[in-house]
C-alpha cells in the first residue's frame, strides 16, 4: 500500500526524520525477530496491571478532593434549623385575656375572605407591569414594557380593591426556592439551590398545611415543583400538574391551567374548592428561551393580560385573587442568583369587596420602580394566613402588608395594629423557640423594641389616640429588626467544618505536587506501596473515627467523623509512601522558564480570585495569560536552531495566540461586566437565542474543523488507516448533522417551516441522538479496536495474508534486500489518542449553542496548535508542566467562551433538551454538564497528548542495552504511562489549586457584600470543575491511554 | 527574577548549543552587549534622560488621564526627541558596534582606556564578557576617525532616521498588534492603542534600531529575546515588563479614572523603561541572558530515562 502523500499544511517535508522512517534491515534489528512471546506478553501485562493500580491512585485523589469540598462546603453553605413547631388555631401566640376573650370569625383574626385564587406568573418582574419609566434618557421602550397594563390599571382606578408593589425575592431565585419562601415565610438557605433538579418535600409549618388542615379543599394547577413539595396536599380530581423544566415549550404548562382554571371559577363549581394555586410558566420560558426583548415575551405577557381580565370577570365578592412573580429575570431572561433583576418580582392584590386602602396620599400610585415600597416576599405569607383567617405558620418572619389591612378609607389604624401584634407575637415566640434550639442568648435590641412596643399598646388599648398609630409603628419595627437578626444569623458559618475542609484540600495539594513533579523514576512502581499505605491509613482512620463518634468523644456524628478520620489516615498514609525513600523524590521546584510560568500562571490566578474584580473579569484575563505564553514560546521557538523547529514553532505560536483571540470575541457578560463589556454570543444582550448570522457557524465548522485536524495528522504523515475514515468521513458527518440540528432548532425558534412543533422536535431530537450514538457509541467502538495511524509499504512485497501484522515486520527483516517504510511512525501515539478528544468534541459541540461550536472548534485548533508547540520547544520530553497548566487555561478560558460565567443564571438548563424531550435521569444533569463544562471536560481528554504527542516509539529492545540480556527488563509502556500520570496530576495539581483558592478566598471574605453574588458561585465552579475533571481523567483521559497502548504495542510490539 | 539569569559565558545559546547540535551551519557569534559611551556628557545624560522622562510623564500624568488619545499624541514628538537626543549622545551608533560577524575585532581592542566609570570598574576579570565589550572599541576607532565633525554627525543622524522610520513603519504597528491580542480592544480606542504602542516603539525600539540597525543576527536574538543585558536591551525589556505588570490594575473596580486604558500600561511601560535601562547597567546583570529552558543536562537526563 504505497502512499501518494499529498500533505498541504506547512508542516509539510519540514520533519522528515520523525514522520517517516526508511529502515533498511540490519544487523542491530536481529533481536526483534527473536523476541519471545512471553517476554511480550509479560510486558504488556505488567502494563495492564500498572494501569490499573494508577488508576487506583486517581480515584483516591478524587476521593480526597470530594472530602476537601464536602467538609467545607458542610460549614460554608448556609444552615438553618428548621424547628418543627406548627401554629395552632386553638393557641394563640399571645397570652392576655384580652385577646383570648374575643370571639372571632376567623382563628388569629377576622378573616376577610372564604376562599382564594392564588396565580403565580413565574418570573414576572416588576417593570412588565407597570408603565415604562426610563431610568436614564437613553433608555427605551422594550418588547417586555406595557403589555400587561391590567395590574396597574385596576391598582390606579380602583385603589380599594386592588393594589400593586414590587415583590422583592430572597436570593436564590429559583422556583423552587421561591415557593418555600412564598409559602413558610423564612428565608432560604443556598445550599438547596442545587435541589432544584429534585424538590424534596417541606416539612416546616406553611401556608398550604394550615390550609389543609383546617379543611380547606386545595387545588393546583401548572408548575408541578408544587408536588415535589407539598406532596398529597392537593384535590387530586381538580388538580393538574406540568412538567415544569421543558423550558422550550412556552404553551402546554400555560394552556393547561387556563383551561382548567376558568371551569373553577363557574358559580356551579365555586362550592368544590377553597384555594386554587395556579402557576403560569410561558414568562420564566420565553425568558429562558428568547430573553425578555422578544416578541414571543410580548405575546406571552398580553396572554396573562387577558387572563388576568378574565378572571377578574369571573370572581365573586368573597374570593380574593393574588397575581405575582416569584422572582424576576435578569437581561437576558434567567435567573438563579441576586442581581436587582432577578429578585425585582411583582405582588397585585384584587377582591371586589374594596377593603384594601393607603395610609398616605404618597402610596396611592403604585411605585414606578421596584426599588420603593417594595415588600419582601415573605410578606405574603402573614397577609394571605390573617386574610382567610389562618393561623400565621410558626416559622414566619414576614410582616403584614399594609395595603391589605389599612381598610378602604386608609385610616384603619386599629385593625393595622391587631394584626401587626399578632404577627410581631408570633415572630417573638418562633425567635424564642430558635434561641432556646440553639442554646443562645435573645437579642436585646429586639426586646427592647417589643417591650416599647407592647407599651405603646396598652396606651392605646385604654385611650385609642396616636398611640395607636405609634404602637403599630413599633411592632413593625420589631419585625424588621428580626428580619434582619435572621438574616445575619442564617449567614451563620461552621468555621472548624471550613477549615477542615480546607486543611484536607491543603495537605492533598502538597501531596500532589510531590507525586507529580517531585517523584523521580518511574512513578508506576509506587503504586503498590502508596495503595496499601492509602488503604491501610484510611481503614484505621475511618474506624477510629466512627469508634469516637460511638463513644461519643466529638459530637460529629458518625459517618461524618469516620470520613474525615478516614481521609486525614489516608493523607498520612501516602505521606509516608511518598516520603519513605526519600532518594526518589527531589524538591518539586520548577525548572527553567516553563516551569516558573507554570507556577506564575496557576499562582498569580489563585492569588486574583481574592478580588471580586479579577474574579468578574477572569475570562480577559486568561486570554492574557494565553496570550502570554503564546509570545513566550514565540521567543523560544525562536532560539531554536534548526530552521524547521524554529519556523514551525514561532507559525504555531502566532496561530496559537491568534485562535485564543478569536474566540474571546464570543462572550457572554456577567451583570457586574457591565457597562464594559458587550454580549455576542446570543443575537442581543437580551435575548438567549443566537442571531440568524451565528447559524453559518456550524457549517463553517463542519466545512473546516476536519481539515484542521487533518493537516496536523498529514504534518507527521499520519493521516492513514482508520484517520482517513474517523477523521474525513465520521467526524464531518457528525459535525453536519449538528449543524442541520441547530437549522431546525432556529426554525423551531422563528417559526420559519409550516411544521408541527412535536414533528421538528422529535426529527431534532432524532438528530441529536444520532450525533450522540455517532461520537460515543461508534467513537468508543472505534477507539477501542482501531489500529493506529499509521501505514507500512514494503518496497519488494513478500506476501504473507494469514500472518498478524506484528509477524510481517519482523518476517519482512529477515528478508535482505526488503526496504520497510513506515508513513505516521513519527506520532504513533498522538495521533492514536487524539480519536479520543475528536470523539468528544463532537458531542461537545453539539452541546453548545452556534456561538459555542465555533469556541469549541477554535479549542480543538488552539490544543492541537498547543501540542506543535511543545513539541518543538522539546517540552514533551521532559515532561514540563506548561503543557497540562495551559491546557487547564484554556479548558476556563473558553468555559466562559461558550457562553458560561461564573453565576448560577448562565447554567443553559435548556441543553438538557437537546438530545432528550423529556426530563430523564441521570441523563439530563450529564448532558447540562457536558454542555457546561464542555471545555474542561475536552481539554481533560487531551492532557496525555502533551507527553504522547509525537513521542518517539519505544520498545523494550530498542531501550534497553541488547548486549545484557540478563538485566532487568525495561518496559517502556510503563515509563510512558508514568509520563502520562505526571500530565495528568499536574493538570489536576493546577484546578486543585484553583479550588483551593476559591474555597480559601469564599471562607475568609464570608461576609463580603459581594460573597453570593461572586465568590461563593466561583466557589461552587472551581469545586465542579476538579470533580468533574478527576472523573474525566480516571474514566476517559487514562483509561484511553490504555487502548491507545496496546493497539500501538500489538503493531510495534513492546 | 533574578534566577534565570546566568553567566553569558556558560549558557548563552551558542555555547551551549555548539556543543550538542552538530549541525553543519556557521554558527554565528552571540551578539555583545552595548554600553554608554565614556564621555562625560554620555554618561551623565544616561542618567539624566530616564529622569527626565519619569518626570515628564509624572508631570502630564493629569493630562493623560483627562484626554489619553489627545495627550499621547502631543507628548509623542517630545518624547521621540528625547529618545533621539539620548542614542545619539550616548549610543554608539550601527556600524560602530562589532557586528557579530566582526566581532573578532574587538578582542584585540579590549583595554579600553579612559575607562574610568565606576560601572565597569567592579568586573571580575574572569569574565569572560570581559572580551566582548564592545561600545568602547567603536567609540575609539570613531574618536580616531572623527576629524570630520560633520561626518560624524552624519554617521549618528543616519542611524536616527533610520530609527524613525522603522518605528513608525514597523515597530508601531507589531506593538499594536500584540496590545490587542491580549486583549487591548479592537473595534473601540484605536487611536489610544495606537498611541499606546508608538510610545512603547519609541521607548524600546529607538535605541535597538539605533545600535543594532537592520542586522538579522542581532535582530533574531531580540525576537529570542537572548541579547546580553545592556541599556539598550535593557530598556526595550523594561518597557515590554512594565506594560505587562501596567495591565494588571486596569480590571479592579477602584473607578479611578487612570484606570482607562492604556494609561495604566504606559505608566508600568515608562518605569519599566527606566528601570531597566538603568538597572541593566548595573555589573550583576550587564552581558548576561535570559534563561530560557531548563538545563540541557536535565533534558538530556530525561532522554535516557
Amino acid at each position: 500500500m504505497v502512499q501518494s502523500q499529498t500533505p498541504r499544511s506547512v508542516r509539510e517535508d519540514l520533519n522528515p526524520n520523525s514522520s517517516s522512517i526508511s529502515s533498511p534491515p540490519s544487523g542491530s534489528k536481529g533481536p526483534q525477530g527473536k523476541v519471545p512471546a512471553e517476554t511480550t506478553r509479560q510486558l504488556e501485562q505488567d502494563f495492564k496491571r500498572k494501569h490499573l493500580g494508577v488508576l487506583g491512585v486517581l480515584v483516591w485523589i478524587l476521593v480526597v478532593h470530594l472530602a476537601g469540598i464536602w467538609f467545607f462546603k458542610k460549614g460554608f453553605l448556609l444552615t438553618r434549623m428548621v424547628l418543627e413547631d406548627k401554629s395552632s388555631c386553638d393557641v394563640l401566640p399571645l397570652d392576655d385575656s384580652a385577646s383570648l376573650s374575643q370571639t372571632r370569625d376567623g382563628c388569629w383574626h377576622d378573616k376577610s375572605f372564604d376562599k382564594a385564587v392564588v396565580i403565580i406568573i413565574d418570573a414576572l418582574r416588576y417593570d412588565f407591569t407597570v408603565p415604562f419609566a426610563p431610568k436614564d434618557e437613553s433608555e427605551s421602550v422594550h418588547l417586555f414594557h406595557n403589555n400587561i397594563p391590567v395590574l396597574y390599571e385596576t391598582s390606579v382606578n380602583n385603589p380599594a380593591n386592588a393594589f400593586l408593589l414590587p415583590f422583592i425575592a430572597d436570593p436564590p431565585t429559583t422556583t423552587l426556592q421561591r415557593l418555600k419562601g412564598l409559602t413558610t415565610g423564612t428565608l432560604p438557605t443556598f445550599l438547596d439551590a442545587g435541589s432544584n433538579f429534585a424538590g424534596s418535600a417541606i416539612d416546616e409549618d406553611n401556608l398550604v398545611a394550615q390550609l389543609r388542615n383546617a379543611g380547606k379543599n386545595l387545588v393546583q394547577l401548572g408548575d408541578d415543583t408544587w408536588h415535589s413539595l407539598f406532596p398529597g396536599y392537593f384535590d387530586a380530581n381538580l388538580t393538574h400538574a406540568y412538567d415544569s423544566f421543558n423550558v422550550w415549550d412556552l404553551h402546554t404548562v400555560d394552556n393547561g391551567v387556563t383551561e382548567h382554571l376558568f371551569p373553577l371559577l363557574r358559580p356551579e363549581n365555586r362550592t368544590k374548592w377553597d384555594v386554587i394555586f395556579g402557576h403560569y410558566l410561558g414568562v420564566d420560558h420565553a425568558g429562558h428561551r428568547y430573553g425578555p426583548n422578544h416578541a414571543a415575551m410580548a405575546a406571552k405577557l398580553q396572554e396573562m393580560d387577558r387572563v388576568i381580565r378574565d378572571i377578574i370577570a369571573a370572581l365573586d365578592d368573597k374570593t380574593l385573587l393574588v397575581v405575582m412573580g416569584d422572582h424576576g429575570m435578569d437581561i437576558k431572561g434567567d435567573h438563579g442568583g441576586e442581581s436587582d433583576d432577578e429578585v425585582e418580582a411583582a405582588l397585585w392584590m384584587y377582591s371586589k369587596k374594596g377593603i384594601f386602602g393607603r395610609t398616605t396620599k404618597d402610596t396611592l400610585l403604585p411605585p414606578k420602580h421596584a426599588r420603593e415600597r417594595f415588600v419582601p416576599q415573605i410578606d405574603l405569607v402573614p397577609t394571605l394566613s390573617l386574610l382567610l383567617g389562618m393561623p400565621i405558620p410558626f416559622n414566619n418572619i414576614g410582616s403584614p402588608i399594609e395595603e391589605a389591612f389599612a381598610g378602604s378609607k386608609g385610616n384603619d389604624f386599629a385593625n393595622l395594629l391587631a394584626v401587626n401584634r399578632l404577627t410581631a407575637a408570633q415572630i417573638k415566640r418562633y425567635q424564642h423557640q430558635y434561641v432556646i434550639a440553639r442554646g443562645a442568648g435573645e437579642d436585646a435590641e429586639s426586646m427592647a423594641l417589643w417591650a416599647a412596643a407592647e407599651a405603646e399598646w396598652k396606651i392605646a388599648s385604654k385611650s385609642k389616640t396616636a398611640a395607636v398609630r405609634s404602637s403599630y409603628d413599633l411592632y413593625r419595627r420589631y419585625q424588621r429588626h428580626t428580619l434582619e437578626i435572621c438574616r445575619g444569623l442564617w449567614a451563620r458559618f461552621d468555621v472548624p467544618s471550613m477549615i477542615q475542609g480546607i486543611a484536607i484540600s491543603f495537605v492533598g495539594i502538597a501531596l500532589l505536587v510531590f507525586y507529580a513533579r517531585g517523584l523521580k523514576g518511574d512513578r508506576t512502581e509506587l503504586t503498590p506501596r502508596l495503595l496499601a499505605f492509602v488503604g491501610v491509613g484510611s481503614g484505621v482512620g475511618a474506624v477510629a473515627g466512627a469508634a469516637s463518634a460511638l463513644l461519643a468523644l466529638t459530637e460529629m456524628p458518625t459517618v461524618e467523623a469516620s470520613a474525615l478520620l478516614g481521609t486525614i489516615g489516608s493523607l498520612l498514609g501516602a505521606s509516608l509512601a511518598i516520603f519513605k525513600e526519600s532518594s526518589n523524590l527531589s524538591l518539586p521546584l520548577p525548572n527553567g522558564m516553563w516551569g516558573w510560568l507554570a507556577v506564575f500562571f496557576t499562582v498569580s490566578q489563585s492569588i486574583g480570585f481574592a478580588s471580586n474584580s479579577y474574579t468578574i473579569w477572569e475570562d480577559d484575563i486568561l486570554l492574557f495569560f494565553l496570550t502570554t505564553f503564546g509570545v513566550c514560546a514565540g521567543i523560544s521557538s525562536m532560539r531554536q536552531k534548526a530552521t524547521t523547529g524554529r519556523v514551525l514553532g514561532v507559525y504555531h505560536s502566532i496561530l496559537f495566540i491568534i485562535l485564543g483571540r478569536l474566540a474571546s470575541f464570543s462572550r457572554l457578560c456577567r451583570e457586574e461586566q457591565m457597562p464594559f463589556c458587550v454580549s455576542t454570543y446570543y443575537s442581543s444582550a437580551t435575548s438567549s437565542i443566537s442571531a440568524p448570522w451565528q447559524l453559518a457557524i456550524p457549517f463553517t465548522v463542519t466545512l473546516f474543523l476536519p481539515g484542521v485536524v487533518r493537516s496536523f495528522y498529514a504534518g507527521s504523515k499520519s493521516y492513514e488507516g482508520a484517520a482517513t475514515l474517523w477523521i474525513g468521513f465520521a467526524f464531518r458527518l457528525g459535525l453536519l448533522v449538528t449543524s442541520m440540528f441547530w437549522i431546525l432548532e432556529a426554525a423551531d425558534d422563528g417559526e420559519w417551516l409550516p411544521l408541527r412543533k412535536d414533528t421538528l422536535k422529535t426529527v431534532r431530537v432524532f438528530l441529536a441522538q444520532l450525533v450522540l450514538a455517532l461520537a460515543f457509541g461508534a467513537g468508543t467502538g472505534a477507539y477501542l479496536y482501531t489500529k493506529p495511524c499509521v501505514s507500512i509499504s514494503v518496497s519488494k512485497p513478500q506476501d504473507d495474508p494469514n500472518a498478524p501484522p506484528a509477524p510481517i515486520i519482523a518476517g519482512q527483516q529477515q528478508q535482505p534486500r526488503t526496504t520497510l517504510t513506515i508513513l505516521g511512525f513519527g506520532n504513533v501515539y498522538g495521533t492514536r489518542f487524539f480519536f479520543l478528544v475528536i470523539n468528544f468534541a463532537l458531542a461537545i459541540i453539539l452541546m453548545q449553542k452556534p456561538m459555542g461550536q465555533g469556541a469549541i472548534a477554535l479549542l480543538v485548533w488552539q490544543i492541537l496548535s498547543l501540542l506543535e508547540i511543545l513539541d518543538t520547544n522539546a517540552l514533551t520530553l521532559t515532561n514540563s508542566a506548561i503543557g497540562p497548566v495551559v491546557l487547564g487555561l484554556l479548558g476556563s478560558f473558553y468555559f466562559f467562551k461558550t457562553g458560561h460565567q461564573a453565576v448560577l443564571s448562565s447554567i443553559q438548563w435548556e441543553t438538557a433538551f437537546i438530545p432528550l424531550s423529556t426530563i430523564k435521569y441521570p441523563w439530563s444533569p450529564l448532558v447540562v454538564i457536558l454542555n457546561t463544562f464542555g471545555a474542561q471536560i475536552l481539554v481533560a481528554i487531551a492532557v496525555p497528548l502533551t507527553v504522547l504527542w509525537k513521542r518517539p516509539l519505544q520498545t523494550h529492545d530498542r531501550v534497553s542495552q541488547p548486549s545484557s540480556p540478563s538485566a532487568k527488563l525495561i518496559n517502556p509502556a510503563t515509563k510512558m504511562l508514568s509520563d502520562v500520570v505526571q500530565a495528568a496530576t499536574s493538570h489536576i495539581l493546577y484546578l486543585a489549586t484553583i479550588n483551593l483558592a476559591t474555597t480559601m478566598w469564599a471562607g475568609h471574605l464570608r461576609r463580603h457584600l459581594m460573597l453570593y453574588r461572586i465568590f461563593c458561585p466561583r466557589f461552587m465552579m472551581g469545586a465542579g470543575v476538579l470533580a468533574v475533571v478527576d472523573v474525566v481523567i480516571i474514566l476517559f483521559a487514562i483509561a484511553g491511554v490504555r487502548w491507545s497502548t496496546l493497539s500501538v504495542g500489538e503493531i510495534f510490539g513492546w | 527574577m533574578a534566577s534565570p539569569f546566568s553567566p553569558a559565558s556558560s549558557l548563552s545559546p551558542a555555547a551551549s548549543s555548539s556543543s550538542t547540535s552538530g549541525q553543519p551551519l556557521v554558527e554565528k557569534p552571540p551578539v555583545p552587549p552595548v554600553n554608554i559611551l565614556p564621555s562625560p556628557t554620555s554618561q551623565i545624560y544616561s542618567f539624566v534622560q530616564p529622569t527626565l522622562l519619569l518626570t515628564l510623564f509624572a508631570f502630564r500624568f493629569d493630562a493623560l488621564t483627562a484626554n489619553p488619545a489627545r495627550e499621547l499624541l502631543n507628548s509623542l514628538p517630545w518624547v521621540l526627541l528625547l529618545q533621539l537626543s539620548y542614542v545619539m549622545v550616548c549610543l554608539p551608533p550601527v556600524g560602530t558596534v562589532p557586528s557579530p560577524s566582526s566581532s573578532k575585532v574587538t578582542d584585540t581592542g579590549s583595554p579600553v582606556p579612559g575607562d574610568g566609570e565606576r560601572k565597569s570598574a567592579p568586573r571580575s576579570p574572569s569574565s569572560p564578557s570581559v572580551a566582548l565589550r564592545p561600545g568602547k572599541p567603536g567609540y575609539r576607532r570613531k574618536q580616531q576617525t572623527g576629524k570630520n565633525v560633520w561626518a560624524g554627525i552624519w554617521a549618528k543622524l543616519m542611524p536616527a532616521f533610520l530609527s524613525l522610520a522603522l518605528l513608525s513603519l514597523l515597530a508601531t504597528p507589531v506593538l499594536a498588534i500584540l496590545l490587542v491580542l491580549f486583549g487591548a480592544p479592537l473595534t473601540t480606542q484605536n487611536a489610544e492603542t495606537m498611541l499606546c504602542a508608538a510610545h512603547m516603539a519609541v521607548l524600546s525600539a529607538t535605541a535597538l534600531i539605533y545600535v543594532h540597525g537592520v542586522d538579522g543576527a542581532a535582530w533574531k536574538e531580540v525576537w529570542g529575546f537572548a541579547l546580553p543585558a545592556d541599556t539598550v536591551w535593557g530598556g526595550a525589556l523594561g518597557t515590554g515588563l512594565g506594560a505587562w505588570f501596567g495591565a494588571i490594575p486596569i480590571p479592579l473596580d477602584w473607578d479611578r479614572p487612570w484606570q482607562a486604558f492604556p494609561i495604566t500600561i504606559l505608566v508600568g511601560a515608562y518605569i519599566g523603561y527606566a528601570v531597566g535601562t538603568l538597572v541593566s547597567r548595573s555589573p550583576f546583570l550587564y552581558g548576561k541572558r535570559i534563561r530560557f529552558a531548563p538545563e540541557d543536562n536535565e533534558i538530556a537526563e530525561k532522554k535516557k530515562n
